[in-house]
């Protein structure tokens, strides 16, 4: 029936991965979702847009978040860390967590763990540089039920924006919407080096906010950073956990950074399902 | 309170209820019929002619109840009937007309489904370039879904002239079907199929340095359950978490399978007995388009209207007979076994 089309994306992404996104195109298009036309839609694909921009929406765990450029879009190796994280920590109504996520982007992480964790138990608020970013990534805590503040009696988790850089020296004294101490402080902060952002697949590079990728000319940038955050005093409570994306080649290099705050007392670092070292958790001093 | 011993017998009670109103209903007619017979020669004849009409009225619901009713209540209650069904279809022999039949069984089973309210849905599916489709998962939600469906299990067979087919030949082609019961992951009975430590999962495609390096949907994955070298891989879904949740699904439910399927060579080799298994390679059905009809061949039914079997209706029929077809096989067993 549209084997033109077909014929069109196998041409860039190969017939079997053609097929299938041929498919989900026509699923979004017959759950008027979007009001492009398919053959618009294999136009866009054809040269090199990321699907999830085309389709305006991308699953991460249950929740089915909006995605619009140039929005960072929630990676499945991030749905697989926030799961698992979701699944190693057990807050309750009683017990509610406070938790700060570092360059918030669609607000995936933080909105998936108020969506995962039970009602009542979270508190989290996420900061990004990008004013894109935010308005997207409330619209998504819109679209998922996860409001501001809890104003009925009902409890509730909550999710609150700000817009700041965590790059500046003056972070977190100067802001007014930080309010340690925190449980959990997550990030899926920019990891890419410079040599590595110039060899970056287009469907990225083009496309994609440089501010969510490029970490620095080591791309350590960032994680230098919040290790400077973490060892402000006061900005985590006993026990907390930082939680930190970091790319293929970093993990070690990012957990002595943690270590060296001297806040950490034991780190971990967790494998992606791909098979590369992906996440670091650190746990601080009781 | 009630005490288990109460619920037990709480549920016997339930269970009987059927055979207490079949045995009402024989009683209250054998106790009509007696008082009809002295009216047969009443010397009214309008009034014998009722009692005439009303006699032989009577005389079958008798009968009706001693051929079908009783036996029936003698077939032990489904443990089944509560399922719902997950049907797997694959095409064989026939290159892309057995993809355009498989996705014509598709619609077809999605609007029986639609007539007995249970929910469908295509949950996997890989299509064919040529049009038509490689082969499908379909999800049927709804009580009894699985009980009417286990007999649509294995090969159905289509003759036909091809639509791509210049010189009106007919051809024959196949679709292998393999239903299975559906168990929720929410259902008590999980625990037993299998155990985590026992799955291996495999994610399907490199992808590189990973993480924000690359955005490209690869989201397919590949459960392996070692004991039993079940494979289930699972791409349809944009995210790996759903492909993992279906995959799961799947693998339950082909436990499942295996564990009835088990259970029932159980019961038969305990009373030495030998009743038609259930092969899944044997050719069980024909719908041939020229003479316009289906055949079913292991129960010797043919139906002269094909194109309401494909909407649904005439597949009713069918399952009906397959399922009269079951309890008789199963009394027969054991009256056999008696």
């Amino acid at each position: 029936m549209h084997s033109r089309l077909l014929a069109q994306l196998a041409a860039h992404i190969g017939t079997d991965q053609a097929s299938l996104e041929l498919r989900w195109m026509k699923q979004a298009l017959s759950s008027g979702l979007s009001n492009a036309t398919l053959s618009t839609m294999v136009k866009r694909r054809a040269l090199g847009e990321p699907l999830q921009y085309i389709l305006g929406t991308q699953p991460f765990g249950p929740l089915n978040l909006l995605t619009r450029p140039p929005v960072l879009i929630p990676r499945p190796e991030t749905e697989h860390w926030v799961i698992k994280l979701a699944e190693s920590m057990f807050p309750t109504a009683q017990n509610p967590r406070n938790l700060l996520d570092l360059g918030t982007g669609s607000g995936c992480i933080p909105l998936l763990l108020c969506h995962l964790w039970p009602k009542g138990s979270l508190r989290t608020h996420g900061i990004d540089i990008s004013p894109h970013a935010l308005r997207l990534a409330n619209d998504n805590a819109a679209l998922c039920g996860i409001p501001t503040h809890c104003d009925t009696d009902e409890p509730q988790n909550t999710y609150t924006t700000s817009l700041a850089s965590f790059l500046h020296t003056s972070f977190p004294d100067n802001e007014a919407s930080i309010k340690p101490p925190y449980d959990i402080v997550t990030s899926n902060p920019p990891y890419i080096p410079w040599d590595e952002y110039l060899e970056l697949p287009r469907s990225v590079s083009d496309y994609e906010d440089p501010k969510a990728l490029f970490g620095g000319p080591s791309g350590l940038d960032f994680y230098h950073a919040i290790a400077r955050i973490v060892s402000h005093k006061n900005i985590l409570s006993p026990n907390a956990v930082v939680a930190l994306e970091v790319g293929y080649e970093q993990a070690e290099i990012v957990e002595s950074l943690m270590r060296r705050t001297g806040r950490i007392h034991r780190t971990e670092i967790w494998g992606d399902p791909w098979g590369k070292q992906r996440t670091v958790v650190a746990h601080a001093h009781a | 309170m009630s005490s288990p011993e109460d619920i037990t017998r709480l549920k016997q009670l339930k269970e009987s209820e059927a055979l207490q109103a079949a045995w009402d209903e024989w009683i209250e007619t054998r106790q009509l019929l007696e008082e009809t017979s002295p009216l047969l020669d009443d010397p009214d004849p309008t009034m014998r002619s009722l009692a005439s009409d009303e006699y032989s009225s009577l005389t079958n619901t008798l009968t009706t109840t001693v051929e079908s009713t009783f036996p029936s209540l003698l077939v032990p209650a489904s443990t089944t009937s509560h399922l719902s069904a997950l049907m797997e279809l694959k095409s064989g022999v026939g290159g892309s007309e057995s993809s355009l039949f498989l996705a014509e069984l598709v619609r077809m089973y999605q609007r029986l489904a639609n007539v007995n309210r249970w929910k469908a849905e295509v949950v996997g599916q890989n299509d064919n370039e040529g049009g038509g489709t490689k082969d499908a998962i379909l999800e049927i939600k709804g009580l009894g879904a699985y009980d009417a469906l286990r007999w649509e299990s294995g090969v159905h067979r289509v003759q036909r002239v091809p639509a791509t087919e210049s010189s009106g030949r007919v051809h024959t082609s196949t679709v292998a079907i393999v239903v299975l019961p559906l168990v929720e992951e929410t259902d008590a009975h999980n625990e037993e199929l299998f155990k985590m430590d026992d799955i291996k999962l495999e994610v399907m495609r490199a992808r590189g340095a990973g993480g924000q390096h690359v955005n490209k949907t690869e989201s397919a994955v590949r459960l392996t359950h070692i004991p039993t070298g079940i494979t289930v891989s699972m791409q349809d879904e944009r995210s790996q978490h759903q492909n993992r949740r279906r995959a799961f699904q799947v693998l339950r439910s082909r436990l499942m399978d295996q564990k009835i399927t088990r259970e029932i060579a159980e019961r038969r080799a305990a009373r030495t007995n030998l009743v038609r298994a259930a092969d899944r390679s044997e050719k069980i059905r024909t719908y041939n388009f020229a003479q316009e009809r289906v055949t079913d061949h292991r129960i010797g039914l043919t139906l002269m209207n094909l194109t309401s079997v494909l909407e649904g209706d005439g597949l009713q029929d069918f399952l009906d007979a397959l399922r009269r077809d079951h309890y008789e096989s199963v009394m027969e067993d054991m009256l056999e076994s008696a």
